[in-house]
């Protein structure tokens, strides 16, 4: 081998080819996976592209272990293998690397790089020289100034991305799974990234790099694989233009029926040079009656403004007014008095208490009220119009929320914030992990609202969804509102451009 | 009610083994068992902690716990008695004084945890030793000789049951009803099944956090008062360890440690079978040692039985 070894106690790993036969997943209403094969070739950047949803994830977590797939093979060398479990991946030399960190902020960088394999002296305890070595190896190769000795929690979050990596490495890899690393790198740290990268190709390991970034791909990548709803679109050399990569990515027929909602005059809510922890300089109106979407990739602000909004966290500069009168939210309790509604991201953990009953969590808003009698009754009455209303399938308005599906979860979600009877509905993600019936039934229940003279602030990244129901919509890159496109001038391309700062 | 949601409501499968309890001792001891001296003192016994257990239920619904109650009963107790006895301080005011005490205590533990986020568990070990420390230096060997307007409080007897059961009788009472009818302590269920979710539905969870401790460390101040005029002396050893019995007599009642789970029935049930089983191994003259292994054995087997009911019916 000519090239340069990645790692100076790395043996030359032997050559793995990734097969991927008719892999097909589903979860309970959605199908994630159908059919797809993919074949890696090692020593080659095999980028993977798609919107949310498409199903990079899971493909991800069926190749390390974490899920199983329903149907279909996974041949590594041309051999069938099961591979049950992350551990088991790990034998085969298969590393991930997620978005989510996997570090402890208490411990050392070293320790954390080694958090299983740790080199051990001749009486069988840690070798804290050879471990700090070892790491701090590592460390120069990616040009990180800092001791190895260090505590994870000390860093910088693009710090611990990168050590987040070398821990992946440190396993060595035969096959390295990368989910946007990129995304909190600054432009140098990324060229180191793409140097190691390249390295490994040289060493012959498959790089599967799982990207947004059109420029990054085109970089590095030597082919593109483009999901789109867990349908396989095809692997395209990496030259391929962004736009046709695109077009792969969201080229899906239009829903033919978008919705007009009776826009009018009257402006609901005013948002004048908003900043805040994750945006800054936000302005725009939601009149009454109006859906104004909201698009943007993961962490480009939209939700820190919607919490600013409803109370949840501080603004440190900027006004808000809601029907013309002055509105400086310090709690959500302000927000619903209001009449401001908030349906969050992740109703499990911020929306709903799961142990309890229906009705008891579409009555928990009203019990923000100072010091109301409790009336058990009057709740279930509430309630069980809900359950009919919206259509929540369940044995009874007592059955723990826990028990239900998840679009029957976010419906209940919904109901509790409906029973507010709100002005202004702020919902982030409404239809996220929520099959294709109960998403029918919260766009009409959305319709219903902007037909009686509610406002709408739709926070989502399944841009067919915006295009179809959101009047105008509004695109964040980066902490900044980039522009606000009418439904007219908007297209999917157009969105996924502005939104990936191009 | 179906057969399902009875086995995993505590208060009626703790009921129940109640009622066997009480239909076995009848048997075993027929003259010893069912007599309204046993019974009586039974009641007087379990008075204080029920008290106590009613305030550490609501933390408990909203998912936290105070280890201090045990010194607050003997800091509210002695502060009163040492006000009474060496600066001859009326009653009324001595009592408002070591209930003021029991109050601050509370607020001091629920704004620390609260709003500066100390952890319950660290927040009310340390105060458990601070207020002892306190308590110690008011009432020193213990102060007795109290005047008869503060005997009177839990001495005196109506329809033939000591004054502090009635008292226990009245505080379950009002509680049981508050809880199940007030949005207020309905609040509790909600932070303590998911805080995240009860902030974003316009619950201000600090202000109930100490709100919950306030709660407590009253009720474990009208324990304290109780508990030394019952005995005619402020002792400062009083309530040594009550806060774990308390505790666990509110498992046993329903409570979760995670949060959002009990009734205030609970804890006066978790309270009553602990004394029974008490009385069980006083009238069969096992050796009081034998007591919290007993009691031990129990917590654990009926904790472990509804893990298991709960996993056959999640099936």
């Amino acid at each position: 081998m000519g090239s340069v070894s990645v790692c100076p106690h790395r043996p030359i790993a032997y050559i793995v080819k990734l097969e991927l036969k008719n892999i097909s997943k589903s979860f309970p209403g959605v199908k994630a996976l159908q059919q797809v094969s993919i074949t890696f070739t090692p020593g080659e950047i095999h980028a993977l592209c798609g919107e949310n949803g498409a199903g990079k994830s899971t493909l991800m977590n069926i190749i390390s272990g974490n899920l199983r797939p329903d149907a279909g093979d996974i041949l590594l060398d041309g051999r069938k293998t099961e591979i049950e479990n992350v551990l088991q991946a790990e034998a085969l030399g298969i590393a991930i690397v997620y978005q989510e960190r996997s570090l402890t902020d208490s411990l050392s960088v070293a320790e954390n790089i080694y958090p299983v394999h740790q080199p051990r002296n001749r009486y069988g305890y840690i070798d804290h020289k050879v471990l700090h070595k070892n790491a701090s190896e590592w460390l120069q190769q990616f040009r990180l100034t800092m001791h190895a000795a260090t505590p994870v929690g000390k860093l910088s979050p693009s710090q611990k991305t990168l050590v987040e990596i070398i821990k992946a490495l440190a396993k060595k890899p035969r096959i390295l799974i990368l989910d946007e690393p990129t995304a909190s790198l600054t432009h140098e740290e990324a060229d180191i990234l793409f140097n190691m990268i390249r390295r490994l190709r040289a060493d012959h390991v498959t790089v599967i790099y799982i990207s947004h970034r059109m420029a990054e791909i085109r970089e590095l990548a030597d082919v593109v694989t483009v999901l789109k709803d867990g349908i396989f679109q095809g692997t395209v050399p990496s030259s391929t233009p962004d736009r046709e990569i695109i077009r792969m990515m969201v080229g899906r027929e239009l829903a033919a029926d978008t919705f007009v909602s009776d826009v009018t005059k009257e402006v609901l809510l005013e948002v004048k040079e908003l900043s805040g922890n994750g945006f800054e300089d936000i302005s725009f109106n939601i009149y009454a009656g109006e859906i104004l979407g909201f698009a943007g990739l993961t962490g480009c602000g939209r939700t820190a403004l919607a919490r600013t909004i409803f109370g949840d966290s501080r603004y440190n500069a900027g006004s808000i007014s809601i029907k013309q009168r002055p509105y400086s939210p310090r709690h959500p309790a302000n927000a619903i008095n209001a009449h401001i509604a908030y349906l969050p991201e992740d109703r499990k953990t911020e929306g709903l208490f799961l142990e309890r009953s229906i009705a008891d969590n579409i009555a928990s808003v009203s019990l923000s009220v100072p010091c109301a009698a409790y009336n058990a009754g009057k709740e279930r009455e509430t309630a069980d119009s809900y359950v009919k209303e919206l259509d929540i399938r369940t044995p009874s308005a007592t059955t723990p929320v826990r028990k239900l599906s998840g679009g029957n979860q976010q419906k209940v979600v919904l109901a509790k914030w409906l029973a507010t009877q709100p002005d202004l509905m702020i919902v982030n993600e409404p239809t996220h992990g929520v099959d294709v019936g109960a998403k029918t039934e919260i766009y009409n229940i959305m319709k219903k609202l902007t037909a009686a003279g509610k406002g709408i602030m739709m926070i989502s990244s399944e841009l067919p969804e915006l295009l179809q129901l959101a009047d105008r919509i509004a695109v964040m890159w980066q902490g900044k509102l980039i522009t606000i496109l009418s439904r007219k001038e908007a297209t999917e391309e157009k969105l996924t451009m502005l939104a990936s700062g191009l | 009610m179906n057969i399902k949601n009875s086995l995993t409501d505590r208060v009626f499968t703790l009921g129940s083994s109640i009622v066997v309890l009480c239909v076995v001792m009848t048997i075993a001891f027929p003259s010893k068992f069912a007599t309204v001296d046993n019974f009586s003192q039974l009641l007087l016994n379990l008075s204080i902690d029920t008290i106590v257990a009613v305030g550490m239920m609501i933390l408990m619904i909203a998912g936290m716990f105070d280890l201090s109650v045990g010194s607050i009963v003997a800091f509210a107790g002695g502060m009163a008695g040492y006000l009474m006895y060496y600066h001859g301080i009326p009653v009324a005011l001595a009592i408002s004084a070591g209930m003021l005490g029991a109050v601050g205590i509370g607020f001091i533990n629920g704004w620390l945890i609260a709003r500066v986020g100390i952890n319950p568990m660290i927040q009310t070990l340390a105060m458990m030793g601070i207020v002892r420390g306190f308590a110690l230096m008011l009432s020193g060997a213990g102060i007795q000789n109290f005047p008869y307007d503060f005997i009177v409080i839990g001495q005196s007897r109506l329809l033939g049951l000591q004054m502090p059961v009635w008292y226990m009788i009245a505080i379950v009472l009002l509680f049981a009803f508050l809880v199940k009818n007030t949005s207020f302590f309905r609040r509790y269920y909600f932070i303590g099944g998911n805080e995240r979710a009860a902030r974003l539905s316009g619950i201000n969870v600090e202000k109930m956090k100490v709100w919950a401790f306030v709660i407590s460390a009253t009720l474990a101040g009208v324990a304290g008062i109780l508990l030394s005029s019952r005995l005619g002396a402020a002792l400062s050893t009083s309530g040594r360890g009550l806060e774990l019995r308390v505790i666990t007599a509110v498992i046993l009642g329903g409570a979760s440690l995670s949060g959002g789970y009990g009734k205030i029935w609970g804890a006066f049930l978790g309270a009553l079978f602990m004394a029974l089983i008490n009385n069980l191994l006083i009238l069969s003259r096992v050796s009081g040692y034998w007591q919290e292994i007993i009691l031990g054995v129990i917590l654990i087997v009926a904790v472990g039985v509804d893990q298991l009911i709960l996993k056959k019916i999640e099936k």
